[in-house]
């Protein structure tokens, strides 16, 4: 047989391209459950790490049932908000929000050609009081996507996970393997009244006199890793964007004179009672 | 079993090497050896996509036609990664090594070894011999993998699969050896014992 007649060639390299192709479909089909699950377990993993509960390395140790239970004891409500901070409809059950679903969300806030609709953003409020949000970007090479927390007085970052997909070992993957670049966010107050919500900055965030970053919207970047670092701060500030009016409503209000909390009825622009109080 | 099957299965665990000697899959070696799991679940990824693809393709090898025959090789040697890392990503024990290995994974297509053995064997030999000779292959390789992912492990974080053996004695990780470079220093070392062993293979 004359193995070298184009026909053949043809036909050949058709068929056993059509053969793999078919065989890879229907793997992929047949193990996508199982798939799902282990990143639904990933996926409420990275949430309790950015909440709090334990180091992603700690949290990793349970199996995914173990994963499961946890997310359901630990959760007080979880519920889906339109961009004005208008509650949808709630999150029933163990209902994440996995990369996957985040992409399309990420469409709907940017717009244009991929929109399929008005975004859905997810909240997951915690019993230990924090707020936990995702946030979904563009890294160096792949989607990079994560989770921030809010503290009770939902202002504060109470912590933070990131994870990617293929960003490059040592550099740009350090958003996710790195603790200490997850611990810059501790403390931070995003400034949700402006369109530069957050800020990871190159050569330095603002620090404080015992050398810990201020409490600011800034962060310092990490060196070697600039796309990711952008794309970071891209995508958070995009996300950060979409809760703002949520997180604007939540907050308490404050006197403006002092930035202190109001207790009871308080407009937050009204003269400080209590501050003339103090001062007599 | 006859001598020279005994040669195609032991040929690449020393004298042969695929990294010491042919100085091939440098570049995952320093990569994944971080962690013996890693080094452990990369070496069994590779002896399955080695072994299954020469045998596939020693059966094909009389009718695939030379011009395509390495896209022929290609398609069946990133199908079998497919596989793998799809297969990987299924099981709950091996989901979040899968997760560490990342990109590494995809990136046996790319590994010298798989092709380089299909070209030079598979294509010329019967499946059974086929088979063995990728599997020994990727034993070559995953051997060497161990050997580094040892060292790395027990001087970089004072632990072997994750078990604490060093830090209850107060030891201090080496943050160096936890770097790639380490992995190129210590390839090296085990290039040089393997050619004082084996004296036929230093250059004049």
């Amino acid at each position: 047989m004359n193995t070298n007649n184009n026909v053949y060639t043809v036909i050949y390299t058709t068929l056993i391209v059509v053969v793999v192709a078919a065989l890879l479909a229907f793997v992929s089909q047949s193990l996508k459950d199982r798939q799902d699950a282990n990143e639904k377990a990933e996926t409420i993993s990275q949430m309790l790490a950015s909440a709090q509960y334990g180091s992603k390395a700690d949290l990793d140790k349970l199996s995914n049932k173990e994963k499961l239970a946890k997310y359901s004891e630990e959760i007080e409500k979880a519920f889906v908000i339109d961009v004005d901070g208008n509650v949808l409809r709630e999150l029933e059950g163990i209902d994440v929000y996995s990369p996957k679903a985040l992409k399309r969300q990420n469409y709907n806030i940017k717009g244009g050609a991929n929109k399929t609709g008005e975004p859905e953003l997810p909240v997951f409020i915690f019993k230990n009081g924090r707020t936990v949000v995702p946030i979904y970007g563009a890294g160096l090479w792949g989607p990079i996507w994560g989770y921030i927390s809010f503290n009770a007085d939902e202002a504060t970052i109470g912590g933070a996970y990131f994870d990617h997909e293929s960003e490059t070992a040592g550099l740009g993957a350090r958003i996710k393997d790195d603790p200490s670049f997850q611990a810059e966010f501790v403390g931070e107050k995003p400034d949700f009244s402006s369109a530069n919500v957050f800020d990871i900055v190159k050569g330095g965030a603002p620090k404080d006199a015992s050398g810990a970053s201020e409490v600011d919207n800034k962060i310092d970047a990490i060196s070697g890793a600039t796309m990711t670092s952008q794309g970071l701060d891209a995508a958070i500030d995009t996300w950060l964007a979409a809760y703002a009016k949520y997180f604007l409503n939540a907050a308490p209000a404050q006197h403006e004179c002092c930035g202190e909390e109001c207790e009871g009825e308080c407009e937050g622009e009204e003269e400080c009672e209590h501050h003339k109080a103090m001062e007599e | 079993m006859n001598a020279k099957l005994k040669e195609t299965i032991l040929n690449p665990i020393f004298k042969g090497n695929p990294i010491t000697v042919l100085v091939l899959g440098i570049c995952s070696s320093l990569a994944v050896t971080v962690t013996m799991k890693g080094a452990l679940v990369m070496a069994l990824s590779v002896i399955v996509v080695c072994g299954i693809s020469s045998l596939i393709l020693s059966l094909l090898r009389n009718t695939i036609p030379g011009r395509v025959r390495i896209i022929v090789q290609l398609v069946v040697v990133a199908m079998m990664v497919i596989l793998v890392d799809q297969v990987l990503k299924s099981f709950e024990a091996t989901y979040a090594i899968d997760k560490q290995l990342s990109v590494y994974i995809g990136l046996i297509i790319t590994n010298c070894i798989v092709m380089g053995r299909i070209e030079a064997f598979a294509l010329g030999n019967k499946p059974g011999a086929s088979f063995l000779d990728g599997v020994a292959n990727g034993a070559g390789y995953g051997m060497i993998l161990l050997i580094v992912a040892f060292f790395r492990e027990l001087l970089g974080s004072g632990t072997l699969f994750g078990i604490d053996i060093l830090n209850r004695f107060g030891y201090v990780p080496n943050n160096l050896v936890i770097l790639p470079p380490f992995a190129l220093i210590l390839l090296g070392c085990i290039v040089w014992v393997q050619r004082s062993i084996q004296k036929d293979l230093q250059e004049k």
